[in-house]
């Protein structure tokens, strides 16, 4: 298995470099985004709520590989310009993600919100002065947990970046598996490399958690 | 004497129906410590938010020594920096120390700089005799150290004026005494202080007039020796009779 490993050692680490990039960046532009959505469905107004509403049901109502089909090759038969797939797994994820932690986010929120904002209010900061300085610190802390659960579902639906033809870690496998026929211990090794990346960045996930933990603030959500 | 603050014709209704404040008027001058008192439900936490503009009331006027605050156009938040406020419920923010709590405004609001804010907050938790637990956050601390921080933050940028609302309500009995003390020294200091407060032996001590409110209307008003001697509307009445009562059960037990 060894030999496996060192002798495919170039497409694996690509694979698993685009994995984790596509992750990292989803979940983290997925965090940025759906802060403003989450603040924007509280803040502002009906009109902005609804759309907010209906983009967050739009892309937790269907399958991701649903929307990377639309983004990759709907989308393109409209608009008739082709668009990289490195693009559409970037922004598909991002977009996803953020429907989803934006869910995260708002439950926090609302669990901190209310006497939280009036005190700020009364020491005479601006109601943005306050979610900066007081809500999202809090919330951000809260929602840690979760947002690593989102973590794992997330590394894991990268595996469905090989059908727009990107060639991540499972497509790696794909590949390797096809030209070497060792079928078994090709999974096996795809299987593990995941294992790995998703241990190691929850368990990092863990130690940020604990280490910003504040007494009385604790997972309520 | 020039008010600290004022208000004209104040009313509140929440979802149509519960009137809160109904007509209020009211004025307290430099120095004043005026007293609200009456049965829960009444609108007395409702009338001191509208006041502090953190509930803004549907009617009537608001003033802050010349400035009104209830025009359209006025800057609330730098209106707000000037009063203080203590919550019934403390409210501190959570995710901070005792120091962190009463520097924010400070810092964001007052823009001081990092160690004139340090400074001023240090000798704000002096004054409360909570300094030594500066470091401390909000749930390592007993509910009436949390209030005492919590009058810090309020007391911390020099306010005009502060609303107390029932700061001691929330406590467990054993903890109200610190609170009293700390309120009874901000007196002495000279502090302006409108509070909703049940305590009647501090209200006695303490406030140069008391004000009996009830179903969102100032019933009556006058000096404590007035209340505690013979109120004139039946209803004040009675309510003191039992809070004497009350408090008197309480000081046996």
């Amino acid at each position: 298995m060894l030999e496996l490993i060192t002798e495919n050692l170039p497409l694996l680490l690509d694979g698993l470099i685009l994995t984790v990039e596509v992750t990292l960046f989803g979940i983290f532009a997925g965090l940025a985004l759906g802060t403003l959505l989450a603040i924007g469905d509280m803040h502002g107004g009906k009109v902005v709520s609804t759309l907010i509403r209906l983009y967050v049901e739009f892309f937790r109502g269907s399958p991701l590989l649903v929307q990377l089909f639309i983004s990759q090759y709907a989308l393109p038969t409209l608009t008739n310009i082709p668009i990289n797939p490195y693009i559409t797994g970037f922004s598909v994820f991002a977009l996803n993600s953020a429907a989803y932690q934006k869910g995260y986010i708002k439950g926090a929120m609302e669990t901190v919100f209310e006497d939280q904002m009036m005190a700020g209010l009364s020491t005479g900061m601006s109601k943005w002065q306050t979610i900066r300085h007081v809500i999202l610190p809090q919330t951000l802390r809260i929602m840690i947990p979760a947002w690593s659960n989102e973590f794992c579902s997330l590394t894991k639906s990268t595996a469905a970046l090989g059908l727009i033809g990107f060639l991540d870690l499972t497509g790696a496998g794909k590949t390797i598996a096809g030209q070497t026929y060792r079928v078994l211990e090709t999974w096996i090794v795809i299987a593990i490399i995941y294992l790995i990346w998703i241990t190691v960045f929850t368990k990092i996930a863990d130690i940020v958690y604990e280490k910003k933990k504040i007494p009385g603030i604790e997972i309520s959500v | 004497m020039a008010n600290v603050m004022e208000c004209r014709h104040l009313w509140k209704t929440y979802k149509q129906h519960i009137v809160a404040v109904k007509d209020v008027s009211m004025q307290i001058g430099k120095g004043e410590i005026k007293l609200i008192f009456g049965p829960s439900g009444s609108g007395k936490s409702t009338f001191l938010r509208c006041m502090a503009m953190l509930t803004l009331p549907d009617k009537g006027d608001i003033f802050l020594g010349d400035e009104c605050l209830t025009k359209p156009g006025v800057d609330l938040n730098k209106a707000r920096a000037r009063i203080g406020f203590v919550f019934q419920h403390i409210c501190l923010f959570r995710h901070l120390t005792a120091l962190g709590n009463v520097e924010l405004a400070l810092r964001r609001v007052l823009k001081f700089p990092k160690e004139v804010a340090r400074e001023r907050a240090l000798q704000a938790l002096r004054e409360v005799k909570m300094e030594e637990w500066a470091h401390h956050y909000p749930a390592q601390l007993s509910g009436g150290q949390q209030q005492r921080v919590g009058i810090a933050r309020a007391l911390a940028r020099n306010p005009d004026i502060i609303l107390l609302d029932e700061p001691t309500s929330a406590l467990d009995p054993e903890l109200i005494g610190e609170v009293i003390d700390t309120l009874r020294d901000l007196a002495t200091k000279g502090a302006t202080m409108l509070i909703v407060s049940h305590e009647m032996p501090f209200a006695r001590e303490v406030a140069d007039e008391m004000i009996f409110y009830d179903e969102g209307k100032i019933v009556e008003t006058g000096p404590p020796e007035h209340f505690f001697k013979n109120p004139h509307s039946e209803r004040a009445r009675k309510f003191l009779t039992r809070l004497i009562k009350k408090t008197q059960r309480e000081q046996n037990a």
